[in-house]
């Protein structure tokens, strides 16, 4: 071999080794980049698209009524999720989902939003959350790519319309959103959990992986008891559709445990189908309604005037007019009753007679009265948004104020507070603050009960009095036809015209009715305060109020299995079907 | 080259090593594998016991849907044509349950 030839080798093989050694550099090069210099950026968007930590929502907790039965139950449901694809062109995304537009009924409102989330290249896209489980087969079986199903839970009542504002309403992701719901949110939600989810290069989910266990919510009872429950709003439907009135509220409650055995309120709303205006069910009228109690405010004149000692039971009052003028302003009595004592004042409702108290009890005595009874304060029940009500100062009355103030005008109260009243002659002058839930079922069962305290708000012997007085008002006087045969009754009438925010007076033609007793055995069983809001017709309390009292009152004593007190040593053994009477 | 003799007791000796060493191997194996096939089957028990779980709660909210008042009074007065009793139509027995 010539040496010429030698070197056209050797001059070959160092270029070759040149060109090898610059493309073997532009690999280190560019390995050095990728895995040195742009290392923790590029890791951080393989990370971004490959994995993704999803919340596991928590089962709610149960609510059930005080006898076990249920209220309110999260029952499992499927979404539907969408998992974009960065390399499919945007049109053939969009169709994917425009083929489920039917089916999952979504609104034109809803494919923008869609939309608008695929361009922005958004990971997860909710499609529609909590649908039936047929829809769910049918979107399974259409096979469509990044189309995907997932468990949630769906709140469900199984008795309609049934306790619907005390209950409240949960939102789209199962956090309470009024009522019990909301003022329990915190128990009932339990934690969520964590869930790890791997995808491949085309992002194919993988691998799932539980990282945080969800804590299901704690179960909670009420002292609600749905067979009261039912008999209540039942019986107040049917007064306000005759009556054709706007709104009402029937309380029951336990007088001598403030609990809440029953709360309707009228209108009726189904959670399972709520009203396209959700925030008309969180009105609970007998908590966040205030209106003027009228005559049933003459229990806190009588028992002012009983308790400060400042006028005898035997003491007659002057009512033969009718009428009695004050700064120049005539209050009217609904017929002319003569002399009447301090009892029959009461007993017929006498505006005249009640005022004559009023001015004799005087402002302060009066004032501090109406304080100790806890009006212008919250009763502390376990609901949200309790409304106190309006009690001004005595600084900031008129010269007409005491007299309109006796009975039951310039006052404004919520049904609760007038039942906290009853409760409290009921209880004998000790309050027994309202609640409506029993027990919260924690899963360790170390719930601690408190120890009751009551406050004595009258003394013992006024209560007294004053229960004998509001039984002869229901036996003689405005409250008869809250009478049942066999069973002793107190209770007082009110009848109030309602106020006018726009014109700053009472109307003539617009009313409220209510009647607030309580039912006696051998102690108190229970007490209900029934509160009708503009009747049309007949307005008075007695007229309208008394006899759905009555009604409920005769359905829940044959429920609870309390003869008549004649026969007090028997009980009732044919009762059972009972709870399927109509009265 | 003088082959070392090998006593029969030393081969006994070795037989029961080896004995012992492969049947606590076969052992440890075996528990291995059948603690993961116990795993699999307690994983298997929970997922059923959580689908009957939610099952029983299924049936559960159904019965209180079906036993819904309103429903079942519509169903006593309409289909079975019950009545309220009459007052006169309550017996009262002697009998008063403890409270």
């Amino acid at each position: 071999m010539s040496s010429l030839y030698q070197k056209k080798v050797k001059k070959r093989t160092v270029i070759l080794a040149f060109f090898s050694l610059i493309w073997l550099s532009g690999i280190i090069f560019r390995l050095i980049q990728l895995q040195v210099i742009d290392h923790p950026r590029l890791k951080a968007e393989v990370i971004e698209q490959n994995r993704s930590i999803n919340t596991i929502s928590p089962k709610r907790g149960t609510i059930y009524d005080r006898n076990g039965n249920i209220l309110a139950r999260s029952i499992p449901t499927q979404s539907v999720y969408y998992v974009s694809f960065n390399n499919e062109p945007f049109d053939y995304q969009f169709q994917k989902i425009q083929k489920l537009k039917g089916l999952l009924k979504l609104s034109e409102k809803d494919l923008k939003i869609i939309k608008r989330r695929i361009e922005k290249n958004a990971s997860f896209i909710w499609l529609k959350r909590k649908i039936d489980s047929k829809k769910a087969e049918k979107v399974e079986n259409l096979h469509l790519s990044g189309i995907h199903l997932t468990e949630e839970n769906k709140r469900f009542y199984p008795q309609g319309t049934q306790a619907a504002q005390i209950l409240g309403r949960v939102n789209i992701d199962d956090d309470g959103a009024s009522g019990i719901e909301y003022k329990y949110n915190a128990q009932l939600a339990g934690k969520k959990g964590k869930r790890l989810i791997l995808r491949d290069a085309k992002l194919r989910e993988y691998h799932f992986e539980t990282l945080e266990r969800p804590e299901p919510g704690n179960d909670l009872t009420l002292t609600i008891d749905e067979t009261i429950q039912y008999i209540a709003e039942k019986e107040l439907e049917r007064a306000i559709l005759k009556r054709k009135a706007k709104w009402g509220t029937v309380i029951i409650c336990e007088p001598s445990t403030g609990e809440i055995l029953a709360l309707a309120n009228y209108p009726f709303f189904d959670l399972n189908n709520p009203p396209p205006d959700p925030l008309k069910i969180d009105r609970i009228q007998g908590i966040h309604h205030i209106v003027d109690p009228g005559s049933t405010f003459k229990i806190i004149i009588a028992a002012a005037a009983m308790e400060s000692k400042s006028i005898s039971l035997d003491e007659d009052f002057d009512c033969s007019k009718g009428a009695i003028n004050i700064a120049g302003k005539t209050f009217r009595d609904y017929r002319r009753f003569g002399i009447l004592s301090f009892p029959e004042v009461i007993i017929h409702s006498s505006n005249v007679g009640a005022i004559q108290i009023g001015q004799r009890l005087g402002e302060k005595t009066l004032f501090k009265t109406i304080k100790a009874f806890g009006f212008g304060q919250k009763t502390g029940i376990d609901l949200p948004v309790e409304v106190k009500g309006i009690v001004r100062p005595v600084k900031n009355w008129t010269q007409i104020s005491l007299a309109s103030l006796s009975i039951g005008y310039e006052i404004s109260v919520t049904a609760i507070q007038m039942l906290q009243v009853i409760n409290i002659i009921a209880n004998r002058g000790v309050v027994t603050p309202p609640k409506i839930v029993k027990k919260i079922l924690t899963s360790s069962f170390d719930q601690k009960k408190e120890p009751l305290s009551y406050k004595r708000v009258i003394s013992e012997i006024t209560a007294s009095n004053l229960s004998l007085i509001l039984e002869r008002v229901v036996e003689k006087g405005t409250g008869k036809a809250a009478q049942i045969k066999g069973y002793k009754i107190a209770g007082k009438t009110g009848t109030a015209q309602k106020f006018i925010p726009s014109t700053g007076t009472y109307s003539s033609s617009n009313h409220t009715a209510s009647f607030v007793g309580f039912v006696m055995a051998e102690k108190p069983v229970f007490s209900m305060i029934v509160v009708i809001d503009d009747p049309q017709g007949q307005y008075y309390g007695s007229q309208v109020a008394a006899p759905v009292f009555r009604k409920i009152a005769a359905q829940v004593l044959q429920y609870l299995r309390i003869p008549p007190q004649e026969d007090s040593l028997k009980t009732i053994i044919a009762a059972k079907p009972l709870r399927l009477m109509d009265q | 080259m003088v082959r070392k003799k090998i006593r029969k007791k030393e081969i006994v000796v070795g037989l029961v090593w080896t004995i012992a060493v492969m049947f606590f191997l076969t052992f440890y194996i075996w528990n291995q594998i059948e603690s993961i096939r116990v795993g699999y089957k307690i994983g298997e028990l929970e997922e059923n016991l959580q689908s009957l779980k939610k099952d029983v709660e299924k049936l559960e909210t159904e019965k209180s849907s079906l036993l819904a008042l309103e429903r079942v009074e519509k169903i006593a007065k309409e289909k079975l044509k019950l009545e309220k009793p009459k007052k006169e139509q309550i017996i009262y027995d002697n009998f008063r349950p403890e409270p």
